[in-house]
């Protein structure tokens, strides 16, 4: 819960300053306001949610109202306002994972482990994006992508009981490293 | 790269490509192929790719090891493709890390492990390995917009031009007029793939009257729906075809201004279109004064953050201006006021992908593909329990027994096919005994199902029939932009009701309730996604009326599904 704390106050906005003014030059007003989607996806891939001081920063540089932000920050399912967990799981319901059970999975998550509002675990390791569309690797059913890049296929309850309690670990013995050192 | 200042150059530049691809697969060495794409990096392809890389230089083996896209066969990935000196490519599947040094080591002894491969690429058998066209899952399929796929590197323009890539391009700049180009259009019969089936040439020939400026073209890969994941992977596979596509009807509509919308969680769609995009700006195909014929075209990406409702033309061009991407009533029609407010041509990333094929061969070529109204392939992709799953594309008039049965090899050993989701979350499904129906635009129609943007979810007798209309019903729910009463408040009420059938709480005059919610939200709602809405859970209905009526009365789940098979109470959730 600290860690998230501490994410909310400290945003260091110069890399996202540096992308902006690298990339994102618009000509006219009309494409200033084309830019928005894309400069809030590279505040959240920077810090993995949007921070309001980086929603300012993009629509000062773009010349649009803070409104016009979160209006899309608000209205697209991808977008966080809150700083996620430590990790990250896309869990895929598509069709093909639904036939082949992922609702369950989605069940097991709702109630094991009390999902905050924004899909946050209580103890702040996990957030759970529930992904309505397809991640497209249908022939692992059910899947889910932790990380953004790591992919977990065949998964039930307890594939994923076993997945969080991994990661759980892996903080643990993080930690002891810290004090170690 | 140097830009290209005319045809001239381009053709020596095409020359040369097409030199240097031919050396590359006579010259004595070792070519390996690792196809990396979305679904096969989530099976390990990038592993593999790695692992090959360290075993080839430690085994001091003279290779070229490159990337391709998807061939479709994600039941097989990861897959590399080896090319030995004085063999044709053999293609592998299942091809793991664990299984890399296995095979290396076989092939260095002689040895081709015909019990890993999937097909040879040659016309006949090879040393007791079929040609891969012959394996069941390609025989049926008719590949243009992936004949390529999996064979080039979509990441090189180089490999795109070597194979013939933006000649069609070069033909409609040099040699035909826009008119012409318009006409050829028509003449293919061409219709648009993301789901409606309108007839690309009259909708382009539209937005080519209407006399304001500028105009926009602009390609939707969007992709939102639970079931489909074509456009990306045509992305993946070939992303310089769909950006052919886009130059021709930037051409055909006089603008310099084209569009791709691409939704933002397919990030390696996203990345390899970009690239395209890149080489072609570097290369002049695109620009100001393209090989100096004075024809202007600049390509902008754009990308979506997951909103299922931006895949509708009017939502995706208020998304593309940074707003809120909610629908407007029609008309006026998007050709005549679209992307700030001036004429748009807006077609699915498949259509475009189309375009060149129609441009080199003719229009009647075209047509003569497929059936009389619905002409030329379509890509499809079969979800579910299914034993060869992946994208194929077959030509129109294909029944959907033979889609299911031949191309994807029909359902895996202990699945019985119950029935067949169609048309995404826009339609409704078709039970076994009806799949003898041709899959076009019109046959569908009548069954209450639809080739929709062809996403078919195969499913057995495990799944509810309750169960999986209120999750396509959901999904529409969740989805809804919330701009129009009847979608907003509507489909919440159809998952209510659903849920308390779910839950044995449902009542006979349910069922009437559904069809008369039905019924408004069809009529009344704003924008296409709202207008189908209830079609699943209507079609589900129809066709498996038996299994709602047996949740009612005798409180009973038959796939044991419902929370009333476990006897939980009545909780809403999602």
């Amino acid at each position: 819960m600290e860690e998230r704390e501490t994410a909310r106050r400290e945003i260091d906005l110069q890399p996202l300053r540096r992308i902006l003014e690298e990339r994102y030059r618009p000509r006219d007003h009309q494409e200033a306001q084309e830019l928005v989607v894309g400069a809030c996806q590279e505040a959240q891939h920077l810090y993995g949610w949007v921070p309001p001081q980086a929603a300012q920063l993009i629509a000062e540089h773009l010349g649009v109202t803070i409104n016009r932000v979160y209006g899309l920050l608000t209205f697209y399912a991808d977008f966080r306002t809150e700083p996620p967990g430590e990790h990250f799981l896309w869990l895929c319901h598509g069709a093909a994972c639904y036939i082949a059970g992922s609702q369950k999975v989605v069940d097991a998550l709702r109630t094991e482990y009390r999902l905050g509002e924004d899909g946050t675990t209580s103890d702040g390791l996990l957030t759970v994006h529930v992904f309505d569309g397809c991640l497209g690797a249908c022939d692992l059913a059910p899947v889910a992508q932790l990380d953004h890049h790591e992919y977990i296929g065949q998964l039930d309850a307890n594939r994923l009981r076993e997945l969080v309690e991994e990661l759980r670990a892996c903080r643990r013995v993080g930690s002891n490293d810290e004090t170690i050192e | 790269m140097k830009r290209l200042s005319d045809r001239a150059a381009f053709e020596q530049y095409a020359a040369e490509a097409r030199a240097r691809w031919e050396r590359l697969w006579s010259e004595d060495q070792w070519v390996i192929s690792v196809g990396i794409s979305g679904c096969s990096i989530a099976k390990g392809a990038l592993e593999t790719y790695r692992n090959l890389s360290l075993h080839l230089s430690e085994g001091h083996i003279p290779a070229v090891l490159r990337q391709v896209g998807c061939g479709g066969w994600c039941f097989a990935e990861p897959f590399v493709e080896v090319k030995l000196p004085g063999h044709p490519p053999i293609v592998y599947g299942w091809m793991t890390t664990d299984r890399v040094p296995e095979l290396l080591d076989a092939l260095r002894r002689g040895d081709l492990r015909p019990d890993w491969a999937l097909g040879v690429r040659a016309a006949g058998a090879w040393h007791g390995i079929p040609p891969l066209t012959e394996h069941p899952f390609l025989r049926r399929q008719r590949r243009l917009l992936l004949e390529h796929a999996g064979i080039i590197d979509p990441e090189s323009i180089e490999d795109f031009i070597a194979i013939g890539g933006y000649r069609a391009f070069l033909k409609a700049l040099f040699e035909m007029t826009p008119e012409e180009v318009i006409a050829e259009v028509k003449a293919s019969n061409l219709r648009g793939r993301g789901g409606a089936g309108f007839p690309t040439g009259i909708k382009w020939e539209s937005g080519r009257r209407t006399p304001a400026r500028p105009k926009y073209v602009v390609v939707n890969s969007h992709e939102g729906e639970p079931n489909v994941f074509k456009d990306r992977r045509l992305l993946e596979s070939n992303p310089h075809l769909v950006l052919e596509g886009l130059l021709i009807g930037c051409y055909a509509l006089e603008t310099p201004c084209g569009y791709n919308y691409i939704g933002g969680e397919h990030a390696l769609a996203l990345q390899r279109f970009q690239r395209a995009v890149e080489q072609a700006y570097e290369l002049g195909l695109l620009g100001d004064d393209i090989l100096g014929s004075g024809f202007s075209c600049h390509v902008r990406i754009r990308t979506g953050g997951g909103a299922y409702i931006c895949g509708e033309g009017s939502a995706l061009m208020y998304a593309i201006m940074g707003q809120r991407g909610q629908p407007r009533t029609k008309p006026p029609r998007s050709v005549e006021e679209g992307l700030w407010r001036r004429p748009t041509v807006l077609n699915n990333t498949e259509t475009f992908a189309s375009i060149p094929a129609i441009i080199q061969n003719g229009g009647s070529w075209y047509a003569s593909l497929g059936t009389k109204e619905s002409t030329g392939t379509k890509l499809v992709t079969m979800q579910g329990p299914v034993k060869y799953l992946g994208v194929a594309e077959i030509e129109f008039g294909l029944s959907m027994r033979e889609l299911i049965f031949d191309v994807f090899g029909g359902l895996r050993e202990g699945y019985r096919l119950k029935g067949i989701q169609t048309g995404g979350v826009s339609a409704g499904p078709l039970r076994e005994d009806e799949l003898d129906v041709p899959i076009d635009f019109e046959a569908l129609t009548p069954l209450g199902a639809m080739v929709g943007s062809g996403g078919f979810v195969a499913f057995d007798e495990s799944v509810c029939a309750v169960d999986f209309a209120r999750y396509l019903v959901a999904f529409s729910r969740y989805e809804s932009c919330g701009k129009c009463t009847p979608c907003r408040l509507g489909t919440p009420a159809l998952v209510e009701i659903l849920d308390r059938i779910r839950h044995g709480f449902g009542r006979p005059e349910d069922l009437d309730i559904i069809q008369y919610a039905s019924k408004h939200i069809i009529e009344l709602s704003l924008c296409g996604l709202g207008q189908v809405a209830p079609m699943p859970l209507l079609g589900m209905l129809e066709r498996f009326r038996d299994e709602f009526i047996e949740h009612i009365t005798e409180r009973r789940c038959r796939a044991g599904v419902c929370p009333i098979a476990a006897g939980e109470p009545l909780s809403v959730g999602r």
